[in-house]
């Protein structure tokens, strides 16, 4: 393990506890709320029915089995919103921020090339990330049975690894955008509206004709279609988001290597 | 232009930004053990060529090579032997001045520590302490430390002693003394003269991005002028001054002269010696003045030769 890769752990440590934290205590609270729902869930539906075909698809619209309602409250939700915000702001530190704070010429002072440098950043980003998908499996996992919130662990873990995946595409994003450009702000902002407008075009493509071109450009499209907490793990989804985030490493890999750094 | 054994060689080194120049043509040669001082006011292209030296940035055209090896393609081999201070200083603020420099002897390979808190205690620096807590001078020991704890062959230095209150100074030229001893080399950046006259053996001047002139030290201050006011108990005694070697100009009100002296002050000194002096009071030579004593009133640099500066005997002189 190189000191860079250590010190990049050891420094999100703080963060990467609170994340966990709030992770696990929302994971908790969905699923505490788990048999109030189910109770009222025919009044649900019946009122989701009524709602037009964009904003059911983006709840999903069925709150009567545990694997809707977990694909409504917890993974068409809060999960990618938590998810995103967590990759896409280390993926838009990791080298812009530290370009911008100054503190990248020491780093690159040393021996350590600027690939390696970027290799370990990408590794320390998969592993936190990867730790807040575990906790998120773990809680739901644990305490969703109390609560008569049980969907096959297969299924639990395919729907993780996809939100995983689905948070490294766009921290992937942002970390290419902040090496081609030395500008934190500009990765976040970018990223983060590109993720706004990717998740309204995932929404609304079904029932909306004109967007239809649009919606396999859109990460969320290759996220929770077909439903992983229904039919588990669709490899197509995976590779598709698996790409995205390798594409995004490698364009900021050959960005990073050819420019000028900011001084 | 050098010898195959320099330590720092710049092949015709040219650096723009877009359409903004950063340094043009600079062709210059460091040889190993010497201390050499690159010495041209603010956003003269200092720092664009130190950092085209550590590959932070890409030469337009022309070359920079360290240890013989290309500073774009051979950078880790490069690093490895480099230690450097940059001009402005950022630093890992949460991190205590110890585990900062712990991580740093990691990067470097895992080089052993020791020395690193020799020189933290020489500096009176306080590791225990996190980095947003130190001072300023403070922060830079914590820099001074990280650029010298591997003892490299080559040592870069960005104006090394900007925020460094005197004291801590003097520590800084007696480790940079002991460098030197050791047979380091070492490339610095000023914008004040008496930096570079303390611990420089050769000085690249340069202005505008271009190198003006390469020289000894020994050669700048003879050519540089300054100007010494004395203080008599009586009325001064102007004419005595007045045809003394060196002595450019007298000027006289009262009990006060004021001297400009190109070179040695030795024989002002001498002279004032004789009579009985109240106060005596020196200006350090500032950068225009050596411009002036290199390159006359109208501030032209020399004749553009093909080699771009480096030539140790320009003319443009009065």
């Amino acid at each position: 393990m190189s000191g860079l890769f250590a010190k990049t752990v050891r420094d999100q440590r703080r963060a990467l506890i609170g994340w966990g934290l709030g992770l696990a205590a929302i994971a908790l609270m969905y699923a505490a709320f788990y048999p109030s729902i189910k109770d009222s869930a025919s009044d649900f539906d019946k009122y989701l029915q009524n709602l037009p075909d964009a904003i059911r698809n983006v709840i999903g619209g069925d709150f009567t089995t545990p694997a809707g309602y977990l694909r409504s409250e917890t993974f068409s939700s809060m999960g990618p919103v938590l998810f995103l915000v967590f990759a896409i702001g280390a993926g838009a530190r990791a080298i812009a921020g530290e370009e911008e704070d100054g503190t990248l010429d020491l780093l690159l002072s040393t021996p350590i090339r600027r690939r390696q440098l970027l290799v370990d950043k990408i590794g320390a980003m998969v592993l936190t990330a990867t730790a807040l998908a575990t906790v998120l499996f773990l809680t739901l996992w644990l305490v969703g049975p109390p609560f008569d919130l049980t969907v096959p662990a297969v299924d639990l873990g395919a729907a993780c690894l996809l939100l995983l995946l689905l948070g490294l595409a766009f921290g992937a994003i942002a970390l290419a955008i902040g090496c081609a450009t030395g500008h934190r702000g500009l990765a976040l902002g970018i990223t983060g509206g590109f993720a706004v407008f990717a998740f309204i075009v995932n929404a609304l493509a079904p029932s909306v004709d004109a967007l239809a071109w649009l919606r396999p450009l859109s990460p969320f499209r290759w996220y929770l279609d077909p439903d992983p907490l229904v039919s588990g793990i669709t490899p197509a989804n995976v590779l598709v988001l698996l790409g995205i985030a390798v594409a995004g490493y490698l364009v900021a890999w050959y960005a990073f290597e050819r420019r000028d750094l900011a001084a | 232009m050098g010898t195959a054994g320099d330590v720092i060689v710049g092949d015709r080194l040219t650096k723009f930004y877009g359409h903004d120049r950063g340094v043009e043509d600079l062709t210059f040669s460091v040889a190993p053990g010497e201390v050499f001082g690159f010495l041209g006011p603010n956003g003269a292209g200092k720092t664009t060529t130190i950092r085209t030296m550590l590959d932070f940035i890409r030469p337009t055209s022309g070359t920079i090579r360290l240890f013989g090896l290309d500073a774009h393609h051979r950078g880790p081999e490069i690093h490895a032997r480099v230690g450097y201070l940059p001009g402005e200083l950022a630093l890992y603020e949460r991190l205590t001045g110890e585990r900062y420099l712990r991580d740093f002897a990691s990067f470097r390979g895992g080089i052993e520590f020791g020395h690193a808190g020799n020189l933290a205690e020489r500096l009176g620096l306080d590791l225990s302490k996190r980095i947003k807590d130190l001072s300023h001078g403070n922060k830079q020991k914590v820099g001074l430390v990280q650029a010298f704890m591997h003892r490299p062959d080559l040592l870069i230095m960005d104006e090394p002693t900007q925020g460094l209150d005197p004291l801590v100074q003097q520590t800084f030229y007696a480790m940079l003394d002991e460098e030197r001893a050791r047979g380091t080399t070492v490339f610095l950046s000023s914008h004040v003269m008496p930096e570079v006259e303390r611990v420089c053996d050769r000085v690249g001047i340069i202005r505008e991005g271009r190198l003006a002139t390469v020289s000894d030290i020994g050669d700048l201050k003879a050519r540089v002028r300054r100007r010494i006011e004395l203080h008599f108990d009586g009325p001064a005694p102007a004419r005595a001054f007045e045809n003394l070697p060196g002595v450019l100009d007298v000027r006289g009100h009262g009990d006060e002269l004021s001297i400009a002296i190109e070179g040695s002050v030795d024989p002002v000194i001498k002279e004032a010696a004789r009579h009985t002096v109240v106060n005596v009071e020196t200006h350090e030579p500032s950068l225009e003045d050596l411009f002036l004593a290199y390159f006359g009133p109208n501030g032209e640099a020399p004749a553009d030769d093909t080699s771009g500066g480096g030539n140790p005997d320009p003319g443009g002189a009065p």
